[in-house]
């Protein structure tokens, strides 16, 4: 008997130890802006990453760590500097916001860190960093689906532009003055607007004076929603293609349906119920724990996080092992699939969709893959 | 044109709420209130979580939220004000940085850092007057600043109340004389310019939203208002008001109204227009440093 009870003392003692000695730690800093004026975006972005962690590939013990990076441009440079040298980090999730990543590229570079962000804006990738991995479609590409809808579909030339001065806006304005002029349009009125600004009437009747037949606009979540009410409240008819932010269900939320009546958005993603078994299940999980559908950077997060994870349940144990496997595989998403062109960019889908005025959900108009840059 | 000269002079509306209260607790206590635009982002953040509770317009919040102000003011003076009443001004100055700093934090705490939306004084739609599309919103914030401003000025000039308030902002030394409570006069003070200042942030939190974030913004512009206008004046805040207004809608609008103007888009931009705001101030420093109205200053024996 009291052999018995050894040996299954000895086995269950060699089966935990083996559970442990499969089991990986990983501290997961989740560098954010979850206060200030991108606190909608950087919700999202949370919401996203504490999904990705719950959902976490099997023998993963995971340790995330959340930390706002607010609105200043060194906020998330501070923050990576004080996690970059933990012990169990092999990549960090950076924030949506642009300004802060270029500012945090640097300090990547120097401890060799993978930082994984769902910015647009396009220099993030153009520095020639390799641990840079960007989770949203580049805006040189996003922009590409922006204009093509505007031009090829709604057969609009004349376009206003309003833009946020910040590095986002004016990485979007870029593109999309380039590109309607490509395909034979024209910028008739363009203005840069303070993320901070709020009265923007002065700007509307520059708009109106400039007689555009479409207003194309890149700005962040509160921004873009002050700038949708005050053309409906405006009287302004004028369609409008905006960026991502106002297909989001909470920039939604701000606005009544009728203020949206005509409104489209380019955005990165889309989820919808029935496309695969792991999108249904990322659905149902995200709308149960945060009460709303995802928006794209919760998408992109998501998707982005869960790959730099499956690198570690594929056997990355260091930081230059998940930049290796972020560099040299794909992934296949709940929204699209990842993979890395050479220069960090692992997104390359974009979707438009419209609010019908009836409704704060869009519907999904057109989708755009494997978009290249003009 | 006539759209802009509305949104010039509903946003003067606000401002004006906003001045003012500022000038009253300056009158009566001699120290700048740097909580003021802590106020606004309260009161808005009031009416937007009443406003979703209750599903009623803001014209019906209003009365709550104003209530509530009064609390919140009064509160804010008897922990900012009341301790430090015998020190120099720039100890109230001071803590009130302190005390803004708390209520920004516990609102977000409270509230969460996402803008939030209040609904609109009567409603969000609007009406054509010979083409021109009006919104309700906008007008409804100039009938409702106009009844706050007119029913201060009755409490101020008609009531035992209101002559025992200016008797204080004049000189507080004979108002204790003249058996006036200053400490309690100082405490309504605050009470009246927060519950101007969350009316205030019950309007803006319906045309611009509100977060918890907003506060230091407001507070510049209160500031900037008060001081063009006149510092210590009621009347120089209004003025005030009208002044920062301008430069926010009317300046930029220029090259739209004076075409010759149009090829200057860059220097009329709403960031550029800032800067002329902020460059205007400056000049009425340099050349008129009491303000438009003059200073109202406390008279000493």
């Amino acid at each position: 008997m009291k052999a018995i009870g050894a040996a299954a003392f000895a086995i269950s003692a060699i089966y935990s130890w083996s559970a442990c000695a499969q089991e990986v730690n990983l501290t997961v800093p989740i560098i954010v802006p979850i206060t200030g004026l991108l606190a909608l975006e950087g919700t999202s972005q949370l919401n996203g990453a504490n999904l990705a962690v719950a959902h976490a590939p099997a023998g993963l013990k995971i340790k995330s760590q959340v930390i706002d990076s607010g609105t200043a441009a060194e906020g998330g440079a501070n923050a990576l500097e004080r996690v970059a040298t933990a012990k169990d980090v092999d990549f960090v999730v950076a924030p949506l916001f642009g300004t802060q990543v270029l500012a945090m590229l640097p300090t990547a570079l120097d401890y060799k860190m993978p930082i994984l962000a769902p910015t647009g804006t396009g220099p993030v990738t153009e520095q020639g960093n390799p641990y840079m991995f960007r989770l949203y479609p580049n805006d040189a590409i996003s922009k590409v689906a922006h204009i093509r809808y505007v031009v090829d579909d709604l057969k609009l030339k004349k376009a206003a532009i309003l833009y946020n001065t910040t590095g986002y806006g004016q990485s979007g304005f870029k593109f999309m003055s380039e590109y309607i002029t490509k395909l034979g349009g024209e910028v008739v009125f363009s203005e840069g607007i303070d993320l901070s600004t709020k009265e923007i009437s002065a700007t509307l009747a520059k708009v109106q004076a400039a007689k555009p037949d479409v207003i194309l606009v890149q700005m962040h979540s509160a921004s873009i929603a002050m700038v949708v009410k005050q053309i409906a409240a405006s009287g302004i008819k004028t369609p409008v293609v905006g960026n991502t932010t106002i297909a989001m269900p909470a920039t939604a939320s701000l606005l009544q349906p009728s203020d949206l009546k005509g409104v489209c958005a380019e955005s990165a993603s889309w989820v919808e119920k029935g496309k695969s078994p792991a999108s249904d299940k990322f659905l149902e999980d995200y709308i149960a724990k945060f009460g709303a559908p995802p928006d794209a950077y919760a998408i992109q997060q998501y998707d982005g996080l869960m790959m730099a994870l499956t690198a570690v349940k594929s056997g990355a144990r260091s930081a230059e092992d998940v930049r290796k496997y972020m560099s040299s595989n794909s992934y296949e998403g709940v929204a699209m699939t990842y993979k890395s062109d050479g220069k960090g960019n692992l997104a390359h889908s974009v979707v438009i969709v419209c609010y019908d005025g009836t409704s704060l959900t869009p519907k999904l108009v057109k989708r755009y893959d494997d978009i290249a840059a003009f | 044109m006539i759209q802009l000269l509305l949104n010039a002079l509903s946003l003067t509306a606000a401002y004006s709420l906003l001045a003012m209260g500022f000038v009253l607790v300056l009158n009566a206590t001699g120290a700048v209130n740097l909580a003021h635009g802590s106020f606004v982002i309260v009161g808005g953040l009031i009416a937007a979580a009443l406003g979703s509770w209750l599903n009623l317009p803001g014209a019906a919040l209003l009365p709550v939220v104003m209530a509530g102000m009064v609390l919140i003011g009064g509160g804010l003076a008897l922990i900012a004000y009341y301790p430090l009443r015998d020190r120099p001004a720039v100890s109230v100055f001071i803590s009130t940085i302190s005390m803004g700093a708390i209520l920004e934090t516990a609102s977000r705490l409270l509230f969460g850092p996402s803008p939030r939306v209040a609904p609109p004084i009567i409603s969000s739609g609007s009406f054509q007057v010979g083409g021109v599309t009006v919104g309700i919103q906008a007008v409804s914030m100039i009938v409702l600043a106009v009844l706050l401003v007119g029913a201060q000025y009755v409490i101020l000039s008609r009531t035992t109340l209101g002559k025992r308030l200016r008797a204080v902002a004049e000189d507080r030394e004979i108002a204790t004389t003249l058996g006036i409570n200053v400490n309690t006069m100082i405490l309504v003070t605050f009470g009246i310019a927060a519950a101007l200042a969350g009316s205030a942030g019950l309007m803006f939190a319906n045309t611009f939203y509100i977060t918890p974030g907003d506060g230091e913004a407001y507070m510049i512009k209160t500031y900037v208002a008060a001081t063009m206008g006149g510092w210590g004046s009621l009347r120089g805040a209004v003025a005030g008001a009208l002044i920062v207004s301008i430069f926010e809608v009317l300046v930029p609008s220029l090259p739209v109204v004076i075409p010759v103007m149009a090829g200057a888009q860059s220097l009329f931009s709403p960031t550029a227009s800032t800067i002329w705001l902020y460059l205007a101030f400056l000049i009425v420093l340099f050349f008129r440093p009491q303000g438009l109205f003059g200073e109202a200053v406390q008279q000493r024996a």
